[in-house]
């Protein structure tokens, strides 16, 4: 026994050298083909976020595959389910790069579970570009590997949040309820930053996305006198707070960020008719309204790739426009990697984009050191029947410090 | 903090909190009485909950019932699917084996069924409603504010387990599903149909929640999560003994209104692990729970 | 003939990393680290006939000792791994002392309630766990070696689960594991035969705290990152399910439990839409026809082959 024990000691450490794998040259790209592994929240209470986000990208990807593919190459796409659980999605990245053997990864809705593929990806020098994640965890600090914010960093709508109550309504006092998850840390240290710049006073309430009764946050918001409440949380606490804000009978401004707006036809079933909507505005990040001229055609795009899909009730789902401007980044830095792209060349040419996506409100834009896409939101205001843009485009004053 | 403000906020933390906690102690009641008779918790109980919501919904919405039509036919639906999950599929799993464990995994299944079929349906994920059975105009009580569907809440829910208490003590039937639940045996000998008796205390706790469905929905918005709940009828439950159904329903309220003064006083934070401490705290203090006695000693 | 289907079984775990990709051997370390926590459940439930439905809680707790003790110490993993699991047995002794005075339903609801609690403290505890943003775990190291993927670490996890293998079945054969089963069987007539019923059960629990704790260290053997939404009730349920469906009471159900619902999760990931439905069918069809579990005639085999 002891001896086997004493091998074992011996051979232990031999052997786990012996597994460490070397590094092959770029997979997943032949003459004819790009291989692109994709990951999204295909299933579960989070299929939402996710779903028809990853078809957007499939059906851009399709698009430029049937106007010839990239300098002669189609690009194939795997997609994985990642439940929007660190270990499935883990398992799903891992899937794609070791047995798919993929020349980049597009994935990732969820950001806590997208951050845990981060050390992954970058020991391995693979391109994660992510979907519709924030994933502001895994982009800062700036890696050479990793992309996202597409949607918009949630560092940048936390401050742009702020910076509109303040100049719009002149706000000296705020109310401010975000989630107690990552998300909701990363929205609430950019509306920190904004705050103080803007000498605003900030009451914070961070609750609990499964929420059921928001009496007692709502009163403790209402008990600071604010001039105006910002909503940072997921649809449904949203609703209940807007509901509860016209039980109440509070007036003041209600700004509400686009992580609460999922469908805003039934938002306003949702609190109870247009009473409550009298006073709100809200934060987004998409080009025009859903299905509005300047992005109608993303919707038109996803009916003729989806027709049996898009009759069928809520789908398009309302993040689904979300999916395109990654599709778009990756194709623009394929093609400029050149005809013989590497993974190299085409992380350099992904540090190097500044483009309008013709979906988002602000332009996709890296840098040497920046790696979210979008930091610039616009608001809108909504009064239960109709959408009105308003002027200017906020960001953040947060700046990401090593 | 003011004198003024910390009395708004102990009448208002108290008056909502009666109005949710009245609706987890139906989800206590519902669970409590399914114990009581086979001896395994339920954990489909809060999916039976969102599955009846959902049914409310499909009819009073995308059908366009009138309430006087789709209540009932709610109510009735969650009758039926609760009695026969019993009737065929429970009966069989305590046949085969009469271990709790395996009746609770069985009860597990279920709920993944229910929400797969809810997401399946694809309305599982946008947060919708029906319309709320009374207005959501606010009343003042002193300085808390309620809407007249708080009050229609707490009416209905304090009714409804007015009318169980009623049957539970007053009936051939609720005397019949008491003896099952003290000695199915003896009960057995003197002529109860034991496998029916199930059937309809399956079916009546499907009917209880149906009830909560139809109550809550609006106030809390529905998802296909919103089962989750029923996390907060266990704390009630358990707090009030899990055998005992007055102590269920004072756990609810128990439940409810320390879930607005631990948000109101201490943090918004601490208003999901409220609950728990509670949980942990009674059962420390009394292992059977505030009303419960103590239960036969049982294999697993 | 069992013996050979057994070496058959280590060989082909051993051959394992080199015939197949890191996904696989990825997959491979979290079976073996689910396979370890399920031998906790099974000692604590299945043995001891005590419900724990902790076993997130403690698991995480292992993950986290692990994680912030290899960060702050450096310790070579084997003292990381140990820690998780004492860290983890220490806790589950002082939540057991409080909880064993409550049975059944409240045994079970009030471990139930310590874990939502910890998975709470978890989240919210910022400045120790990192809350919401997770925890960064750094790579596992031996003298001077860091494990960086998950071939690398898959001989440490194997050797791990393979010692806690047998810790179980020498447990589960020792006095202490016949001590476990008469507690399980009656308490009063486990307390006539002089078996001491209170530090019994609380002994049960901590183990199966143990076991759980050690689990997390191995995960922390080859995974870079944990978030308390891992550690939810989700996952105590997942580890009943399977100790149940493998076949509650025996040592084989608690492994081949573990895993095969770990490659029916897995498999269930290539068919979206209707998962969950899947899922719920699995158990309710396996409680209603297979009462004893899966592996039940491999455990009763293996009994016969005991008494030989």
């Amino acid at each position: 026994m002891r001896s086997k024990l004493k091998t074992l000691a011996v051979a232990l450490p031999a052997l786990m050298a012996a597994l460490s794998t070397a590094a092959a040259a770029d997979p997943g790209i032949t003459d004819k083909t790009i291989k692109i592994g994709m990951f999204a929240p295909l299933s579960g209470p989070n299929a939402a976020y996710g779903f028809d986000v990853a078809n957007a990208a499939k059906m851009y990807y399709d698009k430029i595959n049937k106007d010839g593919g990239i300098n002669g190459r189609r690009i194939e796409y795997i997609l994985e389910d990642d439940r929007c659980d660190a270990n499935d999605l883990v398992a799903a990245v891992k899937k794609l790069v070791e047995q798919d053997q993929v020349f980049l990864l597009n994935g990732g809705s969820c950001s806590a579970a997208t951050v845990a593929a981060k050390d992954f990806v970058v020991r391995n020098k693979i391109p994660l570009i992510m979907l519709n994640a924030s994933g502001d965890g895994a982009l800062y600090p700036p890696t050479d590997y990793i992309f996202g914010a597409f949607s918009i960093s949630q560092y940048a709508v936390g401050g742009a949040m702020i910076n509109f109550a303040e100049k719009t309504f002149g706000v000296k006092r705020l109310a401010y309820v975000n989630h107690d998850d990552a998300y909701g840390a990363w929205n609430l240290t950019g509306a920190k930053v904004d705050a103080a710049a803007d000498k605003v006073d900030l009451a914070v309430e961070s609750v609990s996305p499964t929420i059921t009764d928001v009496t007692a946050p709502f009163l403790r918001l209402r008990a600071s006198n604010p001039d105006a409440l910002l909503i940072v949380t997921y649809a449904r606490p949203a609703a209940l707070l807007i509901k509860k804000a016209r039980e109440m009978g509070f007036d003041k401004p209600i700004i509400l960020s686009v992580t609460g707006t999922a469908n805003l036809k039934q938002l306003a079933e949702n609190v109870g008719g247009k009473g409550a909507l009298k006073n709100l505005y809200i934060q987004d990040v998409l080009a025009d309204a859903p299905g509005g001229p300047k992005i109608k055609w993303v919707y038109d795009m996803y009916k003729a790739a989806y027709p049996e899909l898009a009759k069928e009730p809520d789908h398009p789902q309302t993040y689904m426009p979300y999916g395109v401007p990654s599709a778009e980044a990756i194709v623009r830095a394929l093609k400029a990697a050149g005809p013989e792209p590497t993974r190299e060349k085409f992380l350099a040419a992904m540090k190097q984009e500044d483009f309008d996506t013709h979906v988002m409100a602000g332009p996709v834009k890296f840098g040497p050191e920046e790696r979210a896409a979008n930091k610039s939101t616009v608001f809108m205001k909504y009064d239960g029947s109709s959408l009105q843009m308003l002027p200017g485009v906020y960001t953040t004053r947060w700046t990401y410090k090593n | 903090m003011t004198l003024s403000l910390f009395i708004l906020f102990l009448e208002q933390g108290v008056a909502s909190g009666l109005v949710m906690g009245s609706v987890y102690a139906l989800l206590a009641l519902a669970i409590v009485i399914i114990f009581k008779t086979s001896e395994a918790p339920n954990f489909a109980q809060g999916d039976m909950m969102m599955g009846a919501a959902y049914v409310a919904l499909y009819l009073l919405v995308f059908r366009k019932a009138p309430p006087i039509v789709a209540i009932p036919l709610t109510i009735v639906v969650a009758f039926v699917v609760a009695a026969l999950f019993r009737g065929l599929v429970l009966a069989k799993v305590a046949k085969s084996s009469g271990s709790p464990v395996n009746l609770v995994i069985a009860t597990l299944g279920f709920s993944y069924v229910l929400r797969g079929l809810v997401r399946g349906a694809g309305v599982g994920d946008t947060p919708r409603t029906f319309p709320p059975l009374a207005s959501t105009d606010s009343i003042m009580i002193d300085q808390a504010s309620v809407t007249i569907l708080d009050l229609v809440i707490f009416g209905a829910a304090i009714l409804t387990m007015a009318g169980f208490f009623w049957m539970f003590a007053y009936t051939k039937l609720g005397r019949a599903m008491r003896a099952v639940g003290m000695n199915p045996k003896a009960a057995q000998l003197v002529g109860v149909n034991i496998g029916r008796i199930h059937m309809l205390v399956w079916g009546l706790s499907g009917v209880i929640s149906a009830i909560a469905a139809l109550l809550i929905s609006p106030k809390i918005l529905m998802t296909a999560d919103m089962g989750s709940i029923v996390t907060l009828g266990f704390a009630a439950a358990i707090i009030g003994g899990f055998n005992s159904l007055p102590g269920a329903v004072v756990g609810g309220f128990v439940i409810g209104v320390s879930e607005n003064l631990v948000g109101l006083f201490i943090s918004s934070r601490a208003i999901v692990v409220a609950p728990f401490v509670a949980i942990m705290l009674v059962l420390i203090v009394r292992p059977q729970g505030l009303f419960g006695g103590r239960t036969s000693i049982k294999k697993v | 003939m069992r013996s050979l289907a057994l070496l058959v079984a280590l060989a082909a775990l051993v051959a394992l990393p080199f015939a197949t990709t890191g996904y696989v051997v990825y997959l491979a370390n979290l079976l073996l680290t689910f396979t370890v926590i399920c031998l906790g459940m099974h000692l604590v439930l299945g043995e001891a006939g005590q419900f724990s439905l902790a076993q997130a809680a403690f698991y995480g707790i292992g993950i986290y000792t692990s994680g912030l003790s290899g960060a702050a110490f450096g310790w070579p993993f084997p003292c990381s791994v140990l820690a998780a699991g004492l860290v983890s047995a220490v806790v589950g002794l002082l939540i057991g002392g409080l909880a064993l005075r409550m049975r059944d339903i409240y045994l079970a609801l009030a471990t139930f309630a310590f874990g939502e609690a910890m998975q709470w403290v978890l989240m919210d505890w910022t400045s120790v766990t990192g809350g919401p943003n997770g925890l960064h775990i750094a790579p596992a190291r031996l003298f001077g070696l860091q494990l960086l993927t998950d071939k690398q670490a898959y001989p440490a996890v194997l050797v791990i689960a393979i010692l806690m293998l047998g810790l179980a079945i020498l447990l589960s054969r020792s006095r202490l594991g016949r001590a476990f089963r008469a507690v399980r069987e009656s308490e009063v007539a486990a307390m006539a035969m002089g078996v001491p019923v209170k530090s019994t059960k609380l002994i049960a629990f901590a183990l199966s705290a143990f076991f759980a704790g050690v689990g997390g260290g191995m995960f922390a053997l080859y995974s870079t990152y944990i978030h308390p939404d891992s550690l939810g009730f989700q996952t105590t349920i997942l580890v009943l399910t399977m100790v149940v469906v493998g076949g509650l009471g025996s040592i084989a159900g608690a492994v081949g439990g573990a895993i095969v619902f770990g490659l029916i999760s897995e498999l269930l990931r290539q068919t979206p839409s209707y998962q969950e439905v899947i899922y719920g069918l699995i158990l309710i069809v396996f409680m209603m026809f297979a009462p004893k579990g899966l592996f039940a005639f491999l455990g009763e085999s293996f009994g016969r082959l005991r008494r030989a």
